[in-house]
């Protein structure tokens, strides 16, 4: 039996031709548009040096170390917020890599359900990033309940976000990487997504919502959103997340409570269960922050697991009377 | 005689017509492939994604037939029958995607073929008959050898998430090494989406691609082996060519009787014996004899009756008759011999019945899901094998979707808005206490709770108030009137292993 390899060999050797091609003119194009510095270092061994982002950022006691503002207009509240801590040029140098990470859990309805965070929220932190000189601003998160495209679609998140000048990151399989969690009690190790690690500035920007593991999901557990096998987080979640949190240290939450879920969540669908807040919560302090959020719902930082369990980690306060939280009505 | 050896002036011979016919033939099979790549999720209306579903006569015939009702779309298979009253199978030779992969898969040469006995070639129509009883009686099982479902559902189901797979696994690996980064996140944002998805690859999925690869590889005992003798579409069309008007002439003056046109023609349609005539059923209109005629004396066009070739099929066609009716006892008595099998879960919108009398298993549905829950049902019924079945572990039923309704070609899975998917009830979840964290070992974990997408969730936790843990103890329990067996629960549990809630198709 004589099989024409010769014409089996041209069929392949054609169809292999057009894809180095494409694949040659990707790299091109890919170079041409990175031929910039970029700042991701090459990859060194998985440690401490990597990881660690600075630790909270002290503030003198005359500074404002918390801002809560009010106000019907959400990038109105947000952009006072900001102010009060002292400008987005605190926490966003020029030439910086922004990531934000918002919570974009499921694909399943427009953010007035507040299972996902405001759009006009995230909008407003990527511009003051752009403006305080931000490089580039991405938005990323990994839902679990649909794709991200359709995610990003629905929750608004996506249009706001490009009409502001920022990306929409779909977050790929090929970038997380396991690295050592340090300070972790629970867990030491953790595949995470490797972007979040390298970037320079990683703005945190949870919307408060039910939760009833956790009682409420706020700050630090918005930020499983960037990790691997979430799946057995919950086995101990309050220890697991407050873990997590000692390796990324976001440099700025701001916490959506413009509506917040009050029940069934994460993933909501019922208006009964969301309340008008108009409200947003910032600082540089994510425990301060997620303790402060959860009064919004009448509760303490003892009734959060995640809050008991990062607050004798020096990861942030918990007690709201030491510090300066400024107040604002817009 | 002339033998071949002593005809060296190939270099008159123009290409110009084989080259017309590769180009039309690339440019349908680009068109398949885009349709098919494109079959994802958002795309609904962008593109007509059945269009090659709706060209295909055999599965119009079949779908109607064995659902009983009038599928409007499918009569663009008129548009195929009616090509093949005026050009015989040119289908086979110029558009059938299929046909154009078996062109590019090598092949024993023609030239090397012994003269085919026609009775070889009567296969088809037995099997094309088989199909039509098949659809008769109610079931589509055979429609699994209709060639646009074959390509289809083996590159959907088969060979794009074993792609998926492998290209992931490649980023993986290129991007820990680091060098590549820009490139790799610009190619990956490139293919994500249409090439890449979060589509696993399903392991009885590998029959499909078995299949398929005895198809290409029967290429090695005669070239186009499936469309020669298998192919049911090809029956269907070589019927129709019977009376087709266009055909293959040979101007018996010129013919010097070289044998160069029997031993190109791809399909063995030419018969020496027979003052090179070629039979109409056979023919696929690829023009290569009329270009390796070195005299010029084949031509194609309008052909009286006489000259046309000696039909000596009518005995066979009659044994196709018979043989077929033997089939349909097959199709008739294998459904009811398992009819006990157990019932699947099914996409939201069709049910057992629409899925055995209506489905083509084209696996449009299983293309666009954008979790890869559905997959072509691999056990079960023989009469609704690889027909679509949720997979709960592998995937789950997006609650903000609705795209499989959208595409299917037939109405097998019924269009339903996103309101009345997100009501559809297609299942209903149970939690296997031996398995569950919270029962078996008194640990925490309210993943499924978390993720159940129905406003009120249909998952409560539930024995008593504090307990240990952050759970409280509480253990998560179903409120089965509220579950509409999305599956997203038994995907995410992190029970390792099969999980500890699971889903069952809804109680009859």
């Amino acid at each position: 039996m004589e099989l024409s390899r010769r014409d089996f060999i041209k069929n392949l050797l054609r169809l292999g031709s057009g894809v180095a091609v494409a694949g040659a003119l990707g790299s091109l194009a890919a170079c041409a548009k990175e031929s910039k510095p970029t700042l991701s270092p090459s990859p060194s061994p998985p440690g401490p040096a990597l990881t660690q982002q600075p630790t909270a950022v002290p503030a003198p006691l005359d500074k404002t170390y918390l801002a809560v503002a009010r106000g019907p207009s959400p990038e109105l509240i947000v952009q006072a917020a900001i102010k009060a801590l002292g400008g987005m040029e605190r926490f966003v140098r020029k030439g910086n890599d922004v990531i934000i990470k918002p919570n974009i859990c499921v694909a399943y309805n427009t953010y007035e359900y507040a299972a996902t965070t405001n759009p006009e929220v995230v909008a407003a932190l990527v511009k003051l990033c752009l403006a305080a000189g931000a490089r580039r601003v991405r938005v990323m998160d990994q839902p679990f309940g649909g794709t991200a495209q359709q995610a990003y679609e629905r929750s608004g998140i996506g249009k706001a976000v490009k009409e502001a000048g920022g990306e929409m990151e779909i977050m790929s399989g090929m970038k997380f990487r396991e690295v050592d969690i340090p300070d972790g009690r629970d867990i030491k190790k953790w595949s995470v997504y490797a972007d979040a690690l390298d970037t320079d500035v990683l703005i945190n920007v949870p919307i408060a919502k039910h939760h009833n593991l956790g009682r409420l999901t706020l700050g630090m557990k918005n930020l499983m959103g960037l990790i691997k096998d979430r799946g057995q987080f919950h086995f101990n979640l309050g220890q697991r997340v407050a873990d997590l949190t000692s390796l990324l240290r976001p440099q700025l939450t701001v916490v959506d409570a413009v509506r917040i879920l009050t029940n069934h969540g994460p993933t909501g669908g019922d208006l009964a269960d969301v309340k008008l807040m108009n409200t947003v919560i910032a600082s540089h302090d994510i425990v301060a922050a997620d303790t402060y959020a959860a009064t919004l719902f009448g509760l303490t930082a003892d009734d959060i697991p995640i809050i008991r369990a990062a607050a004798p980690m020096g990861i942030g306060t918990t007690d709201l009377k030491s510090m300066k939280v400024e107040e604002i009505n817009v | 005689m002339v033998t071949e050896a002593a005809q060296p002036e190939k270099k008159t011979i123009p290409k110009k017509w084989r080259w017309t016919r590769r180009t039309v033939q690339t440019l349908f099979l680009l068109l398949f492939l885009f349709l098919l790549l494109y079959t994802v999720q958002g795309t609904a209306g962008l593109f007509p994604n059945d269009l090659f579903f709706h060209l295909d006569p055999l599965t119009a015939i079949t779908s109607m037939l064995a659902s009983r009702t009038w599928i409007a779309p499918m009569a663009l298979g008129i548009i195929t029958l009616v090509l093949a009253v005026a050009l015989g199978r040119a289908w086979c030779g110029w558009v059938c995607p299929m046909g154009t992969a078996l062109d590019w898969t090598p092949s024993r040469r023609p030239h090397k073929n012994p003269a085919v006995s026609p009775r070889w070639s009567q296969v088809k129509y037995f099997v094309f008959f088989a199909v039509i009883i098949g659809a008769v009686l109610g079931s589509l099982t055979l429609v699994i050898l209709d060639p646009i479902t074959l390509l289809f559902r083996t590159i959907a189901s088969g060979i794009l998430p074993g792609l998926n797979w492998a290209i992931g696994g490649a980023e993986s690996w290129l991007y820990g090494l680091g060098a590549l980064r820009p490139a790799l996140e610009w190619a990956d944002g490139a293919l994500r989406g249409w090439l890449l998805n979060s589509q696993p690859f399903y392991l009885p999925n590998l029959a499909l691609l078995a299949f398929f690869g005895a198809v290409l590889g029967l290429n090695a005992v005669r070239s186009r082996f499936w469309c020669r003798y298998i192919c049911p579409l090809g029956g269907l069309l070589g019927l129709f060519s019977k009376i087709s008007f266009i055909r293959h002439k040979v101007d018996g003056d010129k013919c010097i009787s070289c044998r160069k046109c029997a031993a190109i023609c791809p399909t063995g349609a030419i018969e020496p014996e027979n003052k090179f005539a070629a039979d109409a059923a056979e023919c696929t209109a690829c023009l290569n004899c009329m270009e390796a005629c070195p005299t010029r004396a084949i031509s194609f066009g309008r052909q009286s009756k006489a000259t046309q070739p000696q039909d000596t099929t009518r005995r066979w066609f009659l044994y196709s008759l018979g043989a077929a009716a033997v089939m349909a006892v097959f199709v008739r008595f294998i459904p009811a011999a398992v009819k006990k099998a157990s019932a699947s879960v099914r996409p939201p919108g069709s049910s057992e019945a629409s899925m055995g009398d209506q489905c083509i298993r084209c696996g449009e549905c299983v293309r666009v899901c954008p979790t890869g829950v559905i997959q072509p049902n691999p056990a079960g019924s023989p009469a609704r094998l690889w027909t679509p079945v949720l997979k709960t572990r592998l995937g789950y039923c997006d609650y903000s979707c609705n795209s499989c309704g959208i595409t299917c070609p037939t109405g097998a899975i019924t269009e339903l808005t996103l309101e009345e998917k997100r009501k559809a009830v297609i299942g209903v979840a149970k939690i296997d206490q031996t398995r569950c964290i919270t029962w078996a070992e008194g640990r925490d974990c309210i993943v499924c709770e978390e993720m159940c997408p129905v406003p009120e969730k249909a998952i409560r936790l539930g024995g008593g108030g504090q307990g240990h843990g952050l759970g409280g103890g509480r253990h998560p329990q179903v409120l089965e009137d509220l579950c509409i067996g999305c599956g997203i629960c038994e995907h995410q549990c992190p029970v390792a292993g099969e999980a500890a809630i699971r889903v069952y198709p809804p109680a009859a």
